[in-house]
């Protein structure tokens, strides 16, 4: 009985505590899968926030006038499921009213929270590749947009002299939009139709809907498909470009190293595999394929050493609840996760308010950079990000040596559209 | 039976082959220091001096040279600064010291770069500039590379060498190829050789020898000349005679590669079947047998995979966990872990870590299913449906399990050398892993069978199964038997993990992808029969890859064969081999 009054009046007191504390902290939304099945890689970036968070806060907060703000990260678990996100979102927007949400991994997640931002004026950094074709005035997207991360791999595997383009990936958004850019591109680049492998889907007017071969999530068969990519290579000069997404990769790189399809003769590219994921795949079989990101965690600059250093210290100092000590691989999108945290830093202090219709507009001006681990990142007009690329063939040891990088591409989000009219032109 | 007497011929062809191979290989030695001055000024010197050099260094087929050049290309080769202001290309060392320098071996004597007073010099990657290369350099280097690899020890690496310089489409290879054609004794790269040849000289301007490509390529079955060929009938002007030669050369290709995709085909079916036989089998003594719904098969599917996973971390470097449980006991977190060292083996005692992991999954599989039956499905006998949502809850008790010890992350079971690559017949290529378990799962499904029938045990197994109160009347240890077969069961479910850790991933939901097909295989062999399990693997996995090819999409295929299923369970919903019998318990 004691115990439980000692533990009301401290909770009195905490209550009485609170519109203290509250004059100098900003709430900060963070909303990404904590279980379910996207929950492997979402918890990480999680993980990558909460480490920018306590870094800001330790060097003294968020400047706003004469003002300093510590950040009091608001943290909800969208646990893959899309609904969910939904009214998570609302909730963190309309009940908690944070100045900012950093969140989503998939696709489908970011598009059904963005009614959500669209409605209440919210403000959303979005960090994962994907695959574009979208602009709202309320998400600012640090991911890499096709043209820094599909088209860039395609001008190295042309420049390195293949002629041939296997096209496959999860039958999804992404990948389906991924493919049929790249399917244009290729076009575009004088590869002809009867090179770009994996098949086309046409609709009744005979437009091309979808170009490479696709397969389920938690696919494992892949004898097939690999037979037939073997078949395709027979000529030399061929390539893969791989958007599986998830597990399904290790069937599907077990069988090529089975079928005895070497980089040498037929490298892999791979968009949806970074060092985190590389973790569970057996990267002995994965010596020398190819990935394309705007971070590696090898590459070898001052600015992501002390990064990587802070980062690890950091993980042997935090307190958080749940997050993993050991183990730990740091990868683009948790880069990029913990850049939009600073780039939103940069922005409130340069417009001198948390008001999102003015952090926007500073957000919009270009003049908003960081120099981020992967090198400096500038928020363009088109919301979209400014940054380098980097194409790694993967070691032994689950990381990428860095083989090719392209300074400063500005991210670029509707492709389709203008390599449908090149397209047109180019067969008149 | 024809074919697969051609295909025994032509294995032992290929191996007798694979023996003779070494010779034939040109012997270097007497002018390896005039090849290590070229590399040198090669490496020194520009432009077209350069392409000389390297081209004068292709014809050497010198070992010394191809490793200079490959770590040239890999920005391997740093310069050294002499004080005369010369400079001296140098490879570094691997092997480090403590402040992390090594010695430099020069590229033009191949000793060590020493500095006044004969004293071995070293370095910092960082202390040296690079060789640098771009990448038309690097190119040159290749082709270079190529014509060295043509006479490389490994028949696998000339044939790739054969394949790329054949479709370099420069015709100055073809004095190359052909003096290696006189040397070559391995069937397959004479073939790739061959190929090569004809290919460049299909860019020939003479009709006659463009013509005789043509047959060549034709002969060959060269499935990797087919762009070729199009490119030459598509090409504006072509002659009338080259035409028609082409069109059949190209017409008897494709009928070549229907060939080869219907046995690739089938091969792939029988090996699909397999991977379902194998997964499936334990279940039709768990289910079909002694009619368990056993929810819980695909984690001892997953016991075994993990165990395979132990054994792998045994040989090589240890296996630890440690768990830290959500709750506490008492005012104390609860943790607990252990740490088990690993004997850091290499070589083939690493690899062969596979032979002791399967009889390890099998037993600990075994062992598991041992404590489940014990615990909790002997109370359940009687009780079918009850089984069913007790195994389900012991599946999820399970996942959690291996979510606690093995992380929540799939985890790396790497395949043993000897289970990777594959050789082909006739352009058909077979994975040694997919061979593996096509013999696998033969061996196992006989042993399962000479067990059942053949053994007191088996007998006393069948007895029970048929009739449990009959058996225990006649004074058979009803429940011995029946915890013996459900771990004979869980222990087959083990060995389906073992394998299945060679071809998918290895994670904590593993078993869910499975007990679909498992339970799919079972049903509609018909429930109780060995043989009705093995004919419906195989079935669903040949026709699921041919309906594959057919359709030319995965899911296609699978949907297919999932409607056929469903139809064919209404007409005969016993399976295909239904037991017939007065009573089933």
């Amino acid at each position: 009985m004691k115990k439980y009054l000692v533990s009301l009046l401290l909770g009195a007191l905490a209550l009485a505590a609170v519109p203290l504390s509250r004059a100098d902290t900003i709430k900060v939304g963070v909303l990404h899968s904590l279980s379910g099945t996207m929950a492997i890689s979402e918890t990480s970036l999680r993980d990558s926030l909460l480490f920018a968070f306590d870094e800001i806060n330790k060097a003294g907060g968020i400047k706003v006038g004469d003002k300093t703000y510590m950040i009091e990260p608001v943290i909800v678990d969208g646990a893959s499921n899309w609904p969910l996100f939904a009214e998570k979102a609302k909730q963190l927007l309309e009940e908690d009213k944070v100045a900012v949400v950093f969140g989503c991994w998939t696709s489908v997640s970011r598009k059904s929270v963005l009614p959500v931002f669209e409605k209440d004026n919210g403000l959303l950094f979005y960090p994962v590749q994907y695959e574009g074709e979208e602009l709202s005035k309320d998400i600012f997207y640090t991911a890499e947009a096709v043209n820094q991360q599909a088209t860039p791999a395609v001008d190295y595997l042309l420049a390195q002299g293949k002629k041939k383009f296997y096209l496959i990936g999860t039958d999804y958004v992404y990948p389906q939009t991924t493919n049929l850019i790249l399917y244009k591109y290729l076009l575009l680049h004088g590869i002809s139709l009867e090179n770009i492998g994996g098949g086309l889907r046409k609709d009744d007017s005979g437009k091309v809907i979808s170009a490479g071969k696709y397969t389920p999530f938690g696919h494992t068969d892949y004898q097939q498909i690999v037979a037939e990519i073997k078949q395709f290579a027979a000529s030399g000069d061929a390539c893969v470009i791989n958007t599986i997404n998830g597990d399904s990769n290790v069937p599907f790189f077990k069988e090529v190293a089975a079928a005895g399809l070497t980089p040498a003769d037929c490298p892999v590219v791979s968009f949806s595999l970074a060092e985190d994921e590389l973790r569970a795949l057996p990267t002995k079989d994965l010596v020398g394929e190819l990935g394309c990101w705007t971070y590696f965690m090898s590459l070898n600059t001052p600015e992501n050493k002390s990064f990587l250093h802070r980062w690890n210290t950091w993980l042997k100092t935090e307190d958080h609840p749940g997050v993993v000590k050991e183990k730990r691989a740091m990868d683009s999108p948790m880069v990029l996760s913990y850049d939009g945290v600073y780039l939103w830093k940069e922005a409130v202090e340069k417009a001198g308010t948390f008001d999102v219709d003015k952090v926007r507009d500073t957000l919009e001006s270009g003049e908003v950079s960081f120099d981020g681990p992967g090198g400096k990142i500038t928020v363009n007009k088109n919301h979209h990000a400014t940054k380098n690329v980097y194409i790694g063939e993967t070691r032994a040891n689950g990381q990428f040596k860095i083989v090719k990088s392209f300074d400063q591409v500005p991210g670029e989000p509707f492709l389709l559209k203008g390599l449908d009219e090149k397209v047109a032109a180019m067969n008149k | 039976m024809k074919f697969v007497r051609i295909l025994v011929v032509e294995l032992l062809l290929s191996w007798h082959s694979c023996a003779l191979a070494a010779e034939g290989t040109p012997t270097h030695g007497s002018n390896e220091s005039s090849v290590r001055h070229e590399l040198a000024q090669a490496i020194l010197s520009q432009g077209r001096q350069q392409q000389t050099l390297l081209t004068e260094l292709a014809d050497s087929g010198s070992k010394v040279a191809s490793d200079v050049l490959n770590a040239w290309t890999r920005d391997g080769v740093y310069l050294y600064s002499a004080p005369d202001g010369s400079k001296i290309p140098v490879l570094l060392e691997e092997a480090q010291d403590a402040e992390g320098k090594s010695r430099a071996l020069r590229v033009d004597t191949g000793q060590y770069l020493q500095g006044p007073g004969g004293k071995d010099l070293r370095f910092d990657q960082s202390e040296l500039t690079t060789a640098d290369t771009d990448m038309r350099l690097r190119s040159a280097i290749q082709q270079t590379l190529d014509s060295l690899e043509l006479a490389a020890v490994d028949p696998a690496s000339r044939w790739s060498a054969a394949m790329k310089l054949g479709n370099s489409q420069k015709p100055r290879y073809i004095p190359t190829l052909e003096a290696r054609l006189g040397k070559e004794k391995d069937r397959s790269v004479r073939k790739a050789l061959r190929e090569g040849v004809a290919l460049l000289q299909l860019g020939n301007t003479d009709l006659q020898v463009q013509i005789t490509a043509v047959r060549q390529l034709e002969q060959l079955k060269a499935i990797g000349s087919l762009d070729n060929l199009r490119a030459v009938l598509a090409k504006p002007g072509c002659p009338p005679q080259l035409a028609v030669a082409t069109k059949q050369a190209i017409h008897s290709i494709d009928e070549h590669i229907r060939w080869v995709n219907f046995f690739g085909t089938i091969f792939h079916g029988l090996s699909l079947g397999s991977v379902l036989l194998v997964v499936a089998l334990g279940l039709a003594i768990t289910f079909g047998l002694m009619g368990i719904i056993n929810m819980a098969h695909g984690e001892m599917i997953a016991v075994g995979a993990y165990a395979c996973y132990v054994v792998q971390n045994l040989f090589g470097t240890g296996f630890g966990f440690s768990i830290t449980l959500p709750f506490s006991f008492a005012g104390r977190a609860l943790s607990f872990g252990m740490h088990l060292p690993g004997l850091n083996a290499t070589g083939a005692l690493y690899e062969s870590y596979f032979l002791f992991a399967l009889p390890l999954s099998f037993i600990s599989a075994a062992l598991a299913g041992l404590f489940i039956e014990r615990t909790v499905i002997r109370f359940l006998y009687r009780r079918p449906l009850e089984s069913l949502l007790a195994t389900w809850g012991i599946s999820l008790v399970m996942q959690q399990c291996f979510r606690m010890v093995f992380g929540a992350n799939n985890v790396q079971v790497n395949s043993p050398l000897w289970l990777l690559g594959h050789f082909s017949v006739n352009d058909v290529s077979f994975g040694y892993n997919r061979v593996f378990v096509i013999g696998f799962a033969a061996v196992i499904v006989v042993a399962t069978w000479l067990l059942l029938t053949r053994t007191p045990l088996g007998l006393l197994i069948r007895a029970v199964m048929q009739n449990r109160a009959m058996a225990s009347c006649l004074g058979v240890r009803t429940s011995r038997i029946n915890m013996l077969t459900f771990a004979f069961g869980s222990g087959l479910a083990g060995l389906a993990g073992a394998f299945l850790s060679q071809i998918g991933n290895v994670g904590p939901s593993l078993g869910q992808t499975y007990i679909v097909d498992s339970f799919m295989t079972v049903v509609l062999g018909g429930v109780g029969s060995i043989a009705g399990t093995v004919w419906s693997a195989l079935g669903i996995g040949t026709s699921d890859q041919v309906l594959q090819q057919t359709t030319g999409s995965p899911v296609t295929g699978k949907i297919v064969v999932l409607v056929a299923i469903i139809v064919f369970l209404q007409w005969k919903p016993g399976g295909l081999f239904s037991t017939r019998g007065r009573t089933l318990d």
